[in-house]
């Protein structure tokens, strides 16, 4: 017995690995940094970026694999190994941001940087978790590890009185919506017996349930997912802590912690509430549990997230605030391959994610820089920049085109995607809304544009000049923005099999 | 007969109207004279001395973080004891991994001086408050 | 047909391309450079489409066959390998004319050409240059594509350029004009690309090198019925579904033209752009409207354009007779000319309406002709805004004699504008009204009292511009200058070359008009006579 045991957890361990050395990673981030922290400031920086790199590496060897570790409580699969790599370059991206960001390194951050790199790396160690888990502890622990970082990271600027009040909030909120989820999960557990989300389908399926229970622990969980993706009406705090939190950490958190959201949201659905005895007409359409409007709520959701995220942002005039509205309407977007409970609205997300990750991370960037150099996040400090910084106002022009969906940025074939999977479903009032928001999104991102390139060039302004550097990160990721707008079979290749969960067709 | 959940909410129910109806019953019969010595707040028969919300020092606060986290660890340790033989190396190397991570913690808040009581009052590097104060002042 | 290894067609479109990075190049201070680089690559695109022009086959109709078409250059672009849940994905780098897009290319080159040495004197060349080529390659890339999808991408490239174009080089309300026309466009570009995404899920055919069943952009694959796939959206004739995507489709191109609820951006757009980019909007963009119905909604969607002709031909004579009435009230000669264009548009809308050969063909003519005619006459208030730095109608008076030379290219473009015999104009407004009226009688009558307006404001802005006292402010006005003779004299002799004897123009488009309209309506009486009607 003891010794089946053992067995099993060595060879869980073995496929564990991009989490073991996530985690080893950063334990050396701050045990070097006690070291050598005082003459080598960025060394914290340097060993997170080593250990991305072993961690990608071991994560690469995993992909393709589908099999459960540690007895049900986490699974490796196409689908989490793929937002493992999400994970993976955004904490790279951000890492490089956070070298260069004048915020961490003008304020009394500096002195508690090696901490910094320790607390992305336990968020991205976090999200590896939220991506796999399939028990609902686990999952609900995994959560709080990403939601734990994130309220320390948020608030990192002490000086800041903005980057308080955002870490303040941060936590209430997240402190209400993971007690929510918590009690729902409770209800769940109540009504099946089990924290194992494939044997909570399973006593579904064999012993039934009631539907107004499961409908209110349903909606309880929801909002847990709904406060991590920011999903309207739980977005209450994105705006502020957006705002509020150093530039790099907002960056991080629209892509990471949205995506793990995001991961573990599918999973639980397609898991828990999808009865896979039942086949429909459509190829790799999932039949919802009876009784339970899951489609409709998640479809209604969808609507409203990404009309109230740009009605709101077009009223924003501090660009870190616009672009919080922005990745609201971007989860509005996002919702929408989840809606038509199908594969390929799973692919669509999943492609989604990877144009978000470039296009949002670079209009993040350039914000930074804009910040560092003219003191201010304003629209207003954007009027002529076109002309001090034409290469930055062009690559930032590239960023919001694609946000807004126009070819050929990838922002499009996202959108492609999403509309794409609507429209084989069928669901094309959702579409619908889906593209005139995207008209509506143009309105906002084209203001930027508007005040960079429109108004006349103000003579007494110096011309900003970015170092090799900054440039340097900016074509990293503005070429594949453009790239995989025109050629992106890879892309579509890559997400297709990732839809693959384990145990699920 | 009654299902699991219906005998907890028996209990429940029979639960408030216990205590419910101790407190109604003793509003019905009791007296009701107040006067301001009555009312003030009971600090063990003493004077009460100044406001009750009193912030704690956040010192406080570190440390009983870090005595938690140890005091947690206990938790894992315990039933690890106990079947320690049966599971031999193999457990042994986990449980110092785990230790090791904890101790690593421990060092870090050590070395950082979250544990010194005496602390220098902190200083503020600038930024927005500095400014506006300043600010205000010149004006 | 190949230019080293690469497609004629190919090279057509994306010559602006490598002109743009060669402009992007240039060193600071050499701003002569870019302009004799943007010229001479617009200027080998004309040759281009000359070449095109000499190796075209009269006898080839097009429309919706493969063998109809000219050119055709058709590559592999996007191959995603199908999974279990979803079938494989192609797209198609597929391009070609036939007689719907011929004159268009021909009509894009020049206009091009001429723009390009029309923007000489404009400031910030290197921008200019470079977003004017990028939009350059839009234009051409829509008139050539085949493939939905690619057709799209050309479609929203443009939009960019366009904006920045009229935002950064306009007049002094640039910003909220520019915003309007992206704001517009994409409306309707977001419309039409739900349909194309409906079209892709509802069309499959047989993949000719692996034999396996896959969905399809290619437009030629969406006009035959037989690939629809049963149970699919738009799959039958007639139905709901495709009625909404045949309007939806409408709106998108309708905002285009404009067709007038949508036409609100044009006036503004035009009168904020500077002259060059009023040139190419009016004689080139207004087109992509009417031709992308030509091309796609109504070979696509024939059942929905014979269920909506009617009302596409009230819409027609409503363009027609509002924009006249409309310019009528301008004092803004700019804004004069927007309108008119907004009503020569209408002659083009209701040709098209009339679903009959003289109708189409004179549709056809009429964007060939508008586009050189109102290219004309946006140089024309070019030239002399450029000069008095004003364009109100009522601050002019007796240019003939101080501007001799400026006048007689005037009278041409004016002339051929209200259309008069023996100029472009007449002929393509006649066809249109034979088409017209053996289709809508009195649609077509009505129609015609707009003719009758149109003199009206051309006789009116002649009289105001040109005849009566010379104020004392414009009496050292200089003539045309030999540059704007250049841009202009070659569109005069083409607009007098097509009046005295349109038949090449004829002749181009004839065999695809045809076919095209045979189509259209035998395949849209068809679902009637089947009883498939809902």
């Amino acid at each position: 017995m003891e010794e089946r045991f053992i067995i099993e957890l060595t060879q869980s361990l073995k496929n564990f690995l991009p989490e073991v050395s996530l985690t080893v990673t950063l334990s050396l981030v701050i045990l070097l940094d006690l070291i050598f922290g005082r003459r080598f400031k960025n060394i914290g920086a340097f060993v997170s970026l080593a250990g991305l790199v072993v961690t990608l590496f071991f994560t690469i060897k995993q992909y393709g694999g589908s099999y459960q570790i540690f007895r049900g409580m986490f699974v490796v699969d196409p689908y989490s190994t793929f937002f493992k790599f999400v994970f993976l370059l955004s904490a790279f991206v951000i890492v490089i941001f956070s070298l260069q960001s004048y915020e961490l390194r003008e304020t009394s951050a500096r002195r508690r940087i090696g901490e910094y790199y320790f607390f992305i790396l336990s968020l991205t160690l976090g999200a590896f978790l939220m991506a796999g888990s399939v028990n609902l502890i686990m999952m609900y622990l995994s959560l709080e590890l990403v939601s734990i970082s994130s309220y320390i990271l948020a608030g990192y600027i002490k000086e800041s009185e903005r980057s308080s009040e955002a870490s303040m909030k941060y936590v209430i909120y997240g402190a209400l919506s993971s007690g929510l989820m918590i009690y729902g999960i409770s209800l769940v557990y109540g009504l099946t017996g089990e924290l194992n989300i494939y044997a909570i389908n399973a006593s579904f399926l064999s012993s039934g349930y009631s539907p107004i229970v499961l409908m209110i622990s349903l909606v309880l969980i929801l909002a847990g997912f709904g406060y991590k993706i920011s999903a309207v009406p739980f977005h209450y705090w994105t705006p502020d802590v957006y705002e509020g939190a150093p530039i790099t950490v907002t960056a991080f958190l629209s892509v990471s912690s949205k995506a793990a959201g995001f991961a573990m949201l599918v999973r639980f659905l397609k898991a828990s509430f999808i009865d896979r005895t039942i086949t429909l007409g459509i190829e790799g359409a999932w039949a919802v549990i009876q009784g339970l409007p899951l489609t409709e709520i998640v479809a209604v959701l969808s609507a409203l997230t990404m009309t109230v995220g740009n009605i709101i942002a077009i009223w924003q005039n501090n660009l870190k605030r616009m672009l919080a509205y922005s990745s609201i309407a971007h989860a509005g977007y996002i919702l929408m391959g989840v809606v038509v409970m199908q594969n390929l609205g799973i692919s669509a997300m999943l492609i989604y994610f990877l144009a978000y990750l470039f296009m949002n991370l670079g209009a993040f960037y350039c914000v930074m820089l804009v910040a560092e150099k003219t003191g201010s996040e304003d629209i207003e400090v954007y009027k002529g920049l076109g002309y001090r910084a034409p290469f930055l106002s062009i690559v930032f022009t590239i960023f919001l085109v694609s946000l807004t969906g126009i070819p050929p940025t990838f922002g499009f074939i996202g959108k492609l995607y999403l509309f794409s999977a609507l429209i084989n479903a069928k669901v094309i009032w959702l579409a619908v809304v889906g593209v005139l928001n995207s008209v509506v999104s143009l309105y906002y991102y084209i203001r930027v544009v508007r005040n960079m390139f429109l108004g006349d060039p103000e003579s007494g302004k110096e011309p900003i000049n970015f170092s090799p550097a900054h440039i340097v990160v900016m074509l990293i990721l503005v070429i594949p923005t453009l790239l995989f707008g025109v050629y992106f079979t890879p892309i579509v290749n890559f997400a297709q099999i990732s839809v693959a969960m384990f145990g699920l067709r | 007969m009654l299902s699991e959940f219906a005998k907890v909410l028996l209990f429940l129910i029979i639960g408030v109207i216990f205590v419910a109806g101790g407190l109604i019953t003793n509003r019905l019969i009791r007296p009701h004279k107040p006067n301001p010595e009555k009312s003030t707040i009971y600090e063990c028969g003493e004077e009460p001395i100044g406001n009750p919300w009193v912030k704690f020092n956040i010192r406080f606060y570190t440390v009983a973080l870090i005595f938690l986290i140890f005091e947690v660890e206990v938790v894992f340790l315990f039933p690890w004891a106990v079947i320690y033989k049966e599971l031999g190396l193999f457990a042994f190397i986990e449980m110092v991994v785990f230790l090791l991570i904890l101790i690593l913690g421990y060092v870090y808040a050590w070395a950082k001086g979250d544990l010194e009581w005496d602390k220098p009052k902190p200083k503020y590097l600038g930024f927005e408050r500095e400014k506006r104060e300043i600010e205000e002042v010149q004006a | 047909m190949q230019i080293l290894g690469i497609g004629i067609l190919t090279w057509i479109v994306f010559l602006p391309i490598v002109a743009m990075i060669f402009v992007l190049l240039v060193p600071k201070g050499r701003e002569t450079w870019i302009k004799w680089i943007s010229v001479v690559a617009t200027g080998l695109q004309v040759i281009l489409a000359a070449v095109l022009l000499l190796n075209y086959r009269y006898d080839l109709a097009g429309v919706n066959t493969l063998e109809g078409f000219q050119f055709v250059e058709k590559y592999r672009w996007i191959d995603v390998s199908g999974v279990a849940w979803f079938g494989r994905i192609v797209i198609d780098y597929f391009l070609g004319v036939d007689g719907l897009s011929m004159p268009m290319v021909v009509l894009t080159a020049l206009i091009s050409f001429i723009g390009a040495i029309a923007s000489w004197e404009l400031p910030k060349t290197k921008g200019y240059y470079a977003l004017y080529l990028l939009l350059d390659t839009g234009m051409m890339g829509v008139f050539v594509a085949l493939d939905f999808f690619l057709f799209y991408i050309f479609w929203e490239v443009m939009l960019l350029p366009m904006y920045f174009l009229i935002g950064i080089w306009g007049g002094p309300r640039r910003e909220y004009a520019a915003i309007k026309f992206f704001i517009y466009t994409l409306l309707g570009s977001v419309l039409m690309l739900l349909v194309m995404i409906g079209l892709y899920f509802s069309t499959s055919i047989i993949d000719p090198v692996t034999g396996e069943k896959v969905h399809t952009f290619n437009m030629l694959a969406m006009m035959d019925p037989k690939n629809y796939e049963p149970g699919s959206i738009f799959s039958g004739l007639h139905t709901t579904w495709r009625y909404i995507a045949y309007i939806a489709l409408f709106i998108g191109f309708a905002i285009k033209v404009p067709i007038v609820p949508f036409h609100t951006w044009l006036p503004d757009a035009h009168v904020e752009a500077p002259t060059p980019i009023s040139v190419i909007l009016a004689g080139v963009l207004l087109k992509m409207g009417t031709y992308g119905m030509l091309r796609i909604s109504f070979p696509i969607f024939p059942d929905g354009m014979i269920k909506y002709a009617l009302p596409m031909a009230i819409l027609g004579f409503i363009n027609i007779v509002y924009g006249a009435l409309a310019a009528m009230a301008q004092e803004d000669f700019k804004k004069l000319i927007a309108y008119s264009s907004i009503s020569h548009m209408g002659y083009v809308v209701l040709g098209m309406a009339a679903l009959n050969t003289q109708g189409v063909t004179g549709a056809i003519m009429q964007m060939f002709n508008h586009g050189t005619i109102t290219a004309m006459l946006f140089l024309i208030v070019g030239v002399l805004y450029d000069r008095a730095h004003t364009r109100g109608l009522y601050e002019f008076g007796g240019l003939a004699n101080q501007m001799p030379k400026y006048f007689g290219i005037v009278i041409i473009a004016f002339f051929a504008a209200l259309g008069l015999p023996g100029l472009s104009g007449f002929i393509s407004e006649a066809f249109v009204f034979l088409g017209a009226f053996q289709t809508y009688k009195w649609i077509a009558i009505f129609s015609a009292t707009g003719v009758i307006i149109t003199a009206g404001y051309i006789l009116w802005t002649t009289q105001r511009l040109f005849f009566g006292q010379l104020p004392e402010r414009w009496k050292n006005l200089p003539d045309i200058n030999a540059r704007e003779l250049v841009t202009l004299v070659p569109l005069a002799i083409i607009v007098i070359f097509l009046g005295v004897y349109p038949s090449p123009l004829i002749n181009l488009m004839n065999t695809s008009v045809n076919h095209l309209v045979k189509f259209v309506s035998e395949m849209g009486q068809a679902g009637m006579q089947l009883g498939i009607l809902p």
